[in-house]
Parts: structure tokens; sequence; C-alpha cells
């Protein structure tokens, strides 16, 4: 059970699975630090041994993830609803902000478009 | 770390959308005058913070001051163009 950032993940987990289930890192993120770290796209978590791990951390530590991400997607929506844009408006009216039509379908804006957004 | 990102809004070689706005030259002192224009796809300037605008939305112009932070953003944005529904039951029935 490698412990990665404050969380454990099984042995038998991919590493790529492993830091995609992280908030701020996507595939594209992913692949890069997977490269920087000589680590095989297969490579599963009991793969990599202590010190690897320990570099994994390191350098999720010194990048945005989890919590400090979500407070800067939470800045952003604020600064936008602060100068009063049409974006900002339609984000503390939990409307979708890209033009769509709102006739039908708009769960996903009414989930996640506020102004103290969760996730 | 993604220039695309911030480029795929407009090509880099047209540059920000400069409108020939009436903006007046200004004695120090004097506070500047309200701006109407019906142009809203035109990009706010560093310049035009502080002045107050006009903005056309297709029926009246809505008035806002520009500030530091709206630099970059375009007229239209901030005069809305729709009004929010508001249900009213039928006053004949």
């Amino acid at each position: 059970m490698p412990l990665l950032w404050n969380n454990n993940f099984p042995d038998i987990q991919l590493v790529k699975k492993a830091l995609e289930s992280f908030y701020g890192i996507g595939p594209v993120v992913c692949r890069t630090i997977m490269a920087r770290h000589f680590i095989n796209p297969g490579a599963t978590m009991g793969s990599l041994g202590a010190p690897k791990v320990l570099e994994l951390t390191t350098t999720l530590m010194g990048m945005k993830i989890e919590n400090d991400k979500r407070g800067e997607v939470r800045d952003n929506i604020k600064r936008l609803r602060d100068i009063s844009s049409y974006r900002g408006r339609r984000h503390a009216m939990g409307l979708p902000v890209r033009g769509q039509n709102t006739k039908s379908q708009i769960q996903t804006a009414r989930r996640l478009n506020k102004i103290n957004r969760a996730g | 770390m993604f220039p695309t990102r911030v480029l795929l809004k407009r090509s880099i070689w047209k540059g920000p959308n400069i409108l020939p706005l009436p903006i007046p030259r200004i004695q120090p002192g004097q506070t500047p005058p309200i701006i109407k224009t019906q142009a809203r796809a035109a990009t706010i300037l560093p310049s035009f913070v502080g002045l107050r605008f006009a903005v056309h939305n297709g029926k009246d112009y809505i008035e806002f001051l520009v500030t530091e932070e709206m630099v970059g953003h375009k007229l239209g944005e901030f005069s809305m163009t729709r009004k929010p529904f508001k249900y009213s039951q039928s006053k004949n029935r």
C-alpha cells in the first residue's frame, strides 16, 4: 500500500489511475509527470518502490492540486462575479455560461455553476 | 504552459479588437463624460480604466465604470441583453 500525497493506493493500481484520482491532474499533466520520473505507462503502484513514490510525492507537493486547485477555480469565478461580467452573473444564477440552450437539460449547470463551486 | 489556451480566443496577428470610440481628451481635474457606444465587441484597453461607458444592449444603454480587472474583456460583457424570467399571474382571467 504505497502512500502517495496522504492517500493510500493498492499495489495493483496503475500509477496513471492513482495520479488522475487527484483533482487538478488529468491525462496530459499525468503524462508529463510520469515522463519526468521515467515511469512506464503501464506501471502499477506496487512496482514503483519507496524512493520513486517519495519523489512523486515531492513533485505533487510543489503542484497546485486538490483544495488549492479548487480554490483557484473559485477565485476565477469570484473575479468574474466581482466585475459583474456576463459569465459571472450566469454563475451566480446557476445557469449555463457559454450560450447553451436553457429550455431543457441544464442539470450540470445547476449542479456546478455557483460562486462557491464545490467540484 | 499552454499558450494555445490563451491564443485560441483570437488570432494573435489580429491583436485586440480596437475600435474608434469617441474617447475625449480630458484636462486634469475634469470628470470624463460618459461614452455612449454600440460597439459591444470592443476590447477594454488599459487606457479605459476609470472611464464611464454606456453600452447598448439592443434596447437601451447600460452604464458601468471600467475598473482595472475588466481589462481584456469586451464592452458587451457588462451590458446584459436578456431579461430574467419572472412569472406573473395574468390580471384578467
